[in-house]
């Protein structure tokens, strides 16, 4: 597994490297200027841009033929598709580490971001669901319709994961009322549901790869 | 003689692509080097990616160390090292960072034969393996094949993008590696000059049918190939044809044993045969 991360990791850090001095200077504006929507956007942007990037980057690995000569090395499919799936989750934790440091740091400077401190907790619910709804769906795609469609693929799991967030919470609303305690019963409905998605779209990926041809 | 690697009509069937793999069977014995030939298409690479588990073989089995290989065999894989024809790693990469994905990987990853492989092999360490050369690209997929001290090597036209020196010294290192009685390798390759070279015994393949498969000796010591006049021709015993081509003012005539063809057809002239001329024949030839 350890040599898998590492590959993974290289897959995705060249492409990461470029988004991470962008979130940089972008995050010293945003701290900057004092402004609540451009928080919430960098914060969500944090977030999910992380995560895509590693997604958009394991079609790297089939330019070569490594995404073939893998299948040869003394590692189980469904370790590789583990390897996947436990990256994505690396980069949306550090896709959240930047959003929290940015937002500590507005906060600590220029006080509470938001009209009520409670709603930082929405921000990051709202982006770590998103990140892996759209991991639970793009993973099975990926391997299902190979890696010359995996643009389109990762761009339908986006929106997938935006919509069935948003579908989520327009639910939720439908039968609590607002306060602290829904914000916070919100969150942790968004976050375990998306893990659950996640955790089921873990076998049918492997499912998905174990019939595959290279 | 115990084998390495055993296949037993093996078929695979790609409909779209109208082509079938029909029954490939033929083993590898520990200590030798099998040369497999086939033209392009014939059915070499899917018949390795049966053998990998790359590709799903429709029935049929293959036996690596006398088991057959399921996903969950990775002590199997193992003492597998594979080398596929072109870039096998990504080009992102610096031979270091190879090194480090497969000493996370595999569990035998020798770091310092691999440094010692890069050494003699002269390719930069820290240099992305996009800025290789095709041979280098190679020479490093050899490198990284041989360095967790595998059993059993499979190369899928390894050879192909190197020079003739570096084939040499390839070749060597080949011979080297199987001088282990445990050791053995198939080598897929077009260049069949090398496979006389080295291999021991040499398959033929085409249009995804196994032809034939015979030891290098046999093939120097005892295949021939018969330069017949039309009349000649059409005295010869049919049970003495393998296959033969018509040409301009001769007809080829493959047989198993030149000397014996010698003795009984006294007016023929009969000549030793090369594998390329044997593949030749057997692809373009007719049969009987």
């Amino acid at each position: 597994m350890k040599g898998l991360l590492k590959n993974n990791f290289l897959t995705v850090y060249a492409n990461a490297k470029v988004f991470s001095i962008f979130m940089f200077l972008l995050g010293i504006f945003v701290v900057a200027v004092v402004s609540q929507p451009l928080l919430i956007g960098y914060g969500l942007l944090c977030m999910v841009g992380f995560s895509v990037n590693a997604s958009v980057s394991m079609k790297k690995e089939f330019v070569s033929k490594w995404g073939k000569y893998k299948l040869t090395l003394p590692v189980k499919r469904a370790a590789i598709v583990k390897s996947h799936f436990i990256s994505h989750l690396i980069w949306l934790l550090v896709g959240a580490l930047y959003a929290g440091i940015v937002i500590s740091l507005s906060w600590a400077l220029h006080g509470c971001p938001y009209d009520n401190s409670i709603d930082v907790v929405s921000i990051f619910a709202l982006g770590i669901s998103v990140s892996i709804f759209m991991g639970a769906f793009f993973f099975p795609l990926f391997y299902l319709g190979g890696e010359e469609r995996s643009d389109i693929f990762l761009l339908i799991s986006l929106v997938c994961g935006i919509a069935v967030v948003l579908g989520i919470i327009s639910v939720l609303n439908l039968y609590l009322t607002p306060g602290v305690i829904t914000i916070l019963v919100s969150a942790a409905i968004l976050i375990v549901c998306s893990l659950l998605m996640f955790a089921l779209s873990y076998p049918l990926t492997v499912g998905i790869y174990h019939n595959k041809e290279y | 003689m115990e084998n390495i690697l055993e296949l037993q009509q093996i078929c695979k069937t790609f409909p779209k692509l109208d082509f079938i793999l029909d029954k490939i069977s033929f083993s590898l014995p520990y200590g030798a080097i099998l040369g497999f030939v086939g033209e392009n298409g014939a059915g070499k690479t899917t018949t390795i990616g049966c053998i990998l588990n790359t590709v799903r073989k429709d029935s049929g089995m293959v036996k690596l160390f006398g088991k057959e290989m399921q996903d969950i065999d990775t002590d199997i894989r193992e003492k597998i090292g594979v080398v596929y024809d072109g870039d096998n790693f990504p080009g992102y990469w610096t031979a270091e960072q190879l090194s480090q994905v497969m000493e996370g990987i595999y569990t035998q990853w020798d770091h310092a034969l691999f440094q010692k492989y890069l050494e003699d092999f002269h390719l930069p360490v820290k240099q992305k393996i996009k800025n290789y050369s095709r041979g280098m690209t190679m020479k490093l997929a050899i490198a990284a094949a041989l360095s967790h001290h595998p059993q059993l090597l499979i190369l899928d036209e390894a050879t192909s993008g190197l020079d003739p020196v570096m084939r040499d010294e390839m070749l060597d290192v080949f011979l080297e590696f199987v001088q282990e009685e445990s050791h053995s390798i198939l080598l897929s390759s077009h260049i069949t000059s090398d496979l006389e070279k080295v291999a021991d015994y040499i398959t033929f393949i085409h249009n995804g049918k196994l032809i034939m498969t015979v030891s290098k000796n046999d093939l120097v010591y005892h295949y021939a190939v018969m330069r017949c006049k039309e009349s000649q021709f059409l005295a010869l015993d049919p049970d003495d044809i393998i296959t033969y081509r018509k040409r301009d003012y001769q007809i080829d005539v493959l047989v198993a044993d030149g000397k014996e063809a010698q003795r009984k057809y006294k007016d023929v002239v009969v000549d030793h045969v090369s594998v390329d001329e044997i593949m030749l024949l057997l692809v373009k030839g007719e049969r009987v």
